[in-house]
C-alpha cells in the first residue's frame, strides 16, 4: 500500500515512517501541508496520516483540497489540540480516522490496518483465523469446510468487515439490515448475532458484546 | 473582648448629616424672621388702639384754679381702660412732674414736646408693659400702659402659623431623603444581586445602560477591570493550552521511539529502564492532554451563552468506540445503560467530562472488573454517571479528590489526580449537581458512582 505522511514533527514523522515501512507499505513523507497538497495531486495514496498542525496551511487545508477533488485516500487525521472539536471539524471534513497525540504504536498500526482493510475488502477472498470470507462469492470456509449463513447472517458479516474494529451499535445493525426486509428489534439483532457467532466461533473469530450497547468484531489477533 | 461597632461609611447617613443641620439653620431663621415681623405686626396693631385711651384721657382734663384735673367719671375711666385680657394703667402728671391722676407707680415718660406721642416698653410692679404717652398742648403728661397678654399671643399665633409648615416641611424632607436614598440606591441593589449570582469564572461586563447616569463611571471602572481579568484569564489559559499542545507532538515521538525501541531484542536490565522511560512519557502525555482539557474547561466558563441542547446518549455514543478499546485492553467490563436525556451545554466539554470519568474508572478498577455509563432522566433531571466495582473512594476521600493534583494516598496507577478536577469543571459549567455514590443495589462499601445531576432545563430535541 502507498501511503503518505504528513508531519512537520522530524522525530515523529521518522518513526510513523519506520512503523509503516516495516510494515511493508511503500511510504513518502511531507513536512508542510503545500508539500502534501502538491504530492497528494500528483500521485495516488492508499492512505493518508496526516497531521492537523503544520506551518503553512494546517492539515483541515490539506483534507478539503484532497476531498475537492474527490481523491479517495483514506486519511487518518493525527491531532495535538483539542480532540473532540478536532475530531468532529476532521470528521466533518472528510477524515476516515482520528488520533490525538501521544498515542501507542500499537494503537495507531491497528487503526491503519483498519483504514486499510476497508481500501481493500472487495478483493477476493480474506481471511481471518480460520475463516476465510469471499464476499463475491458469498461463501465463508472454517479451515477450508464451507458454512452456509442466512441473507441476514451475511448482512450482518459484511456490516462487521467494512468496519473492522469498531463498535457497531444494535440501532446501528437494525438499520442496516432492515433494508432487506421491514422493521428490526433489537431483540432481533441479538438472535442473529448469537446465531452467526454459533457458526463461525469455532473458526477463533470473537464477536464480543459491548453490554448494553453493541457488538464489535474483534480482528486484532490476525 | 471588648466591642467596637464600627461605622461604616452610609450614603444616607451622610445626606442627613448634611440635611438636619441645614434644615434646623432654615427654620430657626424662618422663626427669627417671623418674630420680628409678627412683633411688629402686634405692636403696630395695639399700639394704636392703646393710643385712643390716652388722647381721651388728655381731652377730659380740665385746667381749675387749683390745678389741673381729671373730669372723667369713675365709670367712663374704667369703661375706657376695660379689656378683657390685658390690665391697662393710667397716669396723669403734671407739666412738673406731679402724678394728678391714675396710677402713681408709672414711671416717668421721657420727655416729649406738647402735641408729642411715643410708645416704649417699660416695667410695672416687675411685669413688663407697653406704654403710650402723650404730651398735651397745655403741657400734661398722659400715660396708658398696657400688659403684654394680647401682643404675646398674637406674637405667638402669628409664629405658629408660620413655624408649623416650616417644620413639618422640614420632617417631610428628611422622611423622603431617607426613602429616597434607598430607591435612587435600588440600582446599587441590582448590580448586587447581578455579582452575586454569578460563578467565578463569570467576567462577563455590567450592562452599562441600564444603569443611572451617577453610577455608570463606578460600573464602567468595574467593567474595565473585569475585562482586564478576563484578558488575563483568557492569556493564562491560551498559554496553558499552548503548552500543552506544544508538549504533545514531541511525546508522541518520544513515546512512539521508544515503543519501536522496546519491540527489538534487549537485554533484561536495557528493557527495564527503556520500558520505565515509557511510563514516564505516557504520563507525561497524559498530563498534558488533562491541562489542555482543563484549560479549555475554565476558557469556555466565559461563553456561556453559547449553550447548545447536547443529548446525553450521543455523548456516550462518541465515547464507545475509543473506551471500549481501552477496556478490553484492560482486561474491564465495559457495559452502557444509555437513555435519551438533553442538557443545555457544550458537547465537546461533556464528552471531556465523561473520558475523564472513564479514564479515572478504567484506572482504578482491577482487571476483570467492570465499569457502567449511564444516562437518562431521573425525577425530570437529566444525568450521567460512570461506576465501577473498583476498591471505591474512601468517605473522608470524598471532599477532595475533585481537587487538582490530589490523589488518594497509597493508590496505584500513574493519574496525575486531574481527571476529576476535570469533571468538577465542566459539571459546574453546566450547573450539574456532582456526587460520589455506591453504585445501585451494592451496600457493603464495594465501587464507586460519580453521577453528575444536570438542571432540568432543556426541552427534548427532534
Amino acid at each position: 500500500m502507498r501511503i503518505l505522511v504528513v508531519e512537520d514533527d522530524s522525530l515523529l514523522a521518522q518513526g510513523l515512517t519506520r512503523v509503516l515501512a516495516r510494515a511493508g507499505h511503500a511510504v513518502d513523507k511531507a513536512e508542510m501541508g503545500v508539500q502534501a497538497d502538491k504530492a497528494l495531486r500528483a500521485a495516488s495514496y492508499d492512505l493518508v496520516v496526516l497531521d492537523i498542525g503544520l506551518p503553512d496551511i494546517d492539515g483541515f487545508e490539506v483534507l478539503r483540497r484532497l476531498r475537492l477533488r474527490h481523491a479517495g485516500a483514506n486519511v487518518l487525521v493525527l491531532t495535538a489540540r483539542d480532540a473532540v472539536e478536532d475530531r468532529v471539524h476532521g470528521l466533518d471534513l472528510g477524515a476516515d480516522d482520528y488520533l490525538t497525540k501521544p498515542f501507542s504504536v500499537t494503537e495507531f498500526e491497528a487503526r491503519v490496518r483498519a483504514l486499510l482493510r476497508r481500501t481493500s475488502l472487495p478483493a477476493g477472498a480474506v481471511s481471518i483465523g480460520r475463516l476465510t470470507i469471499d464476499v463475491e462469492a458469498k461463501l465463508i470456509r472454517i479451515s477450508g469446510t464451507p458454512i452456509e449463513l442466512t441473507v441476514r447472517e451475511w448482512a450482518l458479516l459484511e456490516l462487521f468487515m467494512a468496519r473492522p474494529g469498531r463498535v457497531l451499535s444494535k440501532e446501528q445493525i437494525a438499520q442496516q439490515l432492515a433494508d432487506y426486509d421491514s422493521q428490526l428489534t433489537t431483540n432481533a439483532v441479538e438472535v442473529y448475532i448469537s446465531r452467526l457467532r454459533a457458526k463461525i466461533e469455532t473458526a477463533g473469530v470473537h464477536i464480543r458484546t459491548v453490554r448494553g450497547f453493541g457488538y464489535l468484531w474483534e480482528t486484532s489477533n490476525d | 473582648m471588648t466591642s467596637r461597632v464600627i461605622r461604616r461609611n452610609s450614603i444616607r447617613r451622610r445626606l442627613l448629616l448634611f440635611l438636619i443641620p441645614s434644615l434646623l439653620l432654615l427654620v430657626v431663621g424662618a422663626a427669627a424672621l417671623t418674630y420680628y415681623v409678627a412683633l411688629h405686626v402686634a405692636t403696630f396693631a395695639y399700639d394704636r388702639s392703646l393710643l385712643d385711651p390716652a388722647l381721651d384721657m388728655a381731652a377730659n382734663v380740665r385746667m381749675e384754679p387749683e390745678g389741673p384735673r381729671l373730669a372723667m367719671l369713675k365709670q367712663a375711666q374704667e369703661a375706657l381702660l376695660y379689656d378683657h385680657e390685658d390690665t391697662l394703667i393710667f397716669q396723669i402728671r403734671a407739666p412738673g412732674g406731679a402724678v394728678i391722676a391714675g396710677d402713681e407707680d408709672l414711671n416717668l415718660p421721657p420727655n416729649l414736646v406738647p402735641g408729642e406721642r411715643s410708645f416704649f416698653d417699660s416695667r410695672y410692679h416687675g411685669e413688663p408693659v407697653r406704654v403710650a404717652a402723650v404730651r398735651s398742648n397745655s403741657g400734661l403728661y398722659v400715660q396708658v400702659a398696657e400688659t403684654l397678654h394680647k401682643r404675646n399671643r398674637l406674637i405667638w399665633e402669628i409664629l405658629a402659623a408660620g413655624l408649623l409648615p416650616a417644620l413639618l416641611i422640614a420632617l417631610a424632607t428628611l422622611a423622603l431623603a431617607w426613602t429616597g436614598v434607598a430607591r435612587g440606591l435600588a440600582p446599587l441593589a441590582w448590580i448586587r444581586t447581578q455579582l452575586l449570582g454569578r460563578t467565578p469564572h463569570d467576567l462577563r461586563p455590567l450592562d452599562e445602560h441600564t444603569t443611572p447616569v451617577e453610577i455608570a463611571p463606578a460600573i464602567e471602572a468595574l467593567n474595565r477591570l473585569l475585562a482586564q481579568l478576563r484578558e488575563s484569564n483568557e492569556m493564562q489559559q491560551r498559554f496553558l493550552a499552548n503548552a500543552a499542545h506544544q508538549l504533545r507532538t514531541p511525546l508522541a515521538g518520544l513515546q512512539m521511539h521508544l515503543e519501536l525501541l522496546l519491540r527489538r531484542d534487549l537485554s533484561p536490565e536495557v528493557r527495564e529502564e527503556i520500558a520505565g522511560m515509557h511510563v514516564a512519557t505516557v504520563r507525561a502525555g497524559h498530563l498534558a492532554n488533562q491541562l489542555l482539557a482543563l484549560a479549555k474547561a475554565e476558557a469556555s466558563m466565559d461563553d456561556s451563552g453559547r449553550l447548545a441542547t447536547v443529548d446525553l446518549h450521543g455523548v456516550a455514543d462518541h465515547a464507545v468506540q475509543e473506551w471500549v478499546q481501552r477496556a478490553i485492553a484492560r482486561d474491564i467490563d465495559l457495559g452502557f445503560v444509555l437513555e435519551h436525556a438533553t442538557v443545555a451545554g457544550n458537547a465537546a466539554l461533556l464528552g471531556e467530562l465523561l473520558d475523564n470519568l472513564l479514564d479515572n474508572a478504567l484506572r482504578y478498577t482491577p482487571r476483570g472488573g467492570s465499569v457502567t455509563v449511564r444516562c437518562g432522566s431521573e425525577l425530570g433531571s437529566p444525568y450521567l454517571s460512570v461506576e465501577d466495582n473498583g476498591p471505591g473512594i474512601p468517605e473522608s476521600a470524598h471532599g477532595r479528590v475533585f481537587e487538582r493534583f490530589y490523589r488518594i494516598q497509597g493508590t496505584p496507577g500513574d493519574g496525575a489526580g486531574l481527571g476529576l478536577a476535570i469533571v468538577k469543571e465542566v459539571a459546574l459549567r453546566h450547573h450539574g449537581a456532582l456526587r460520589i455514590e455506591r453504585p445501585n443495589g451494592n451496600d457493603n462499601g464495594e465501587g464507586t458512582r460519580i453521577v453528575i445531576r444536570f438542571p432540568a432545563a432543556a426541552p427534548e430535541s427532534t
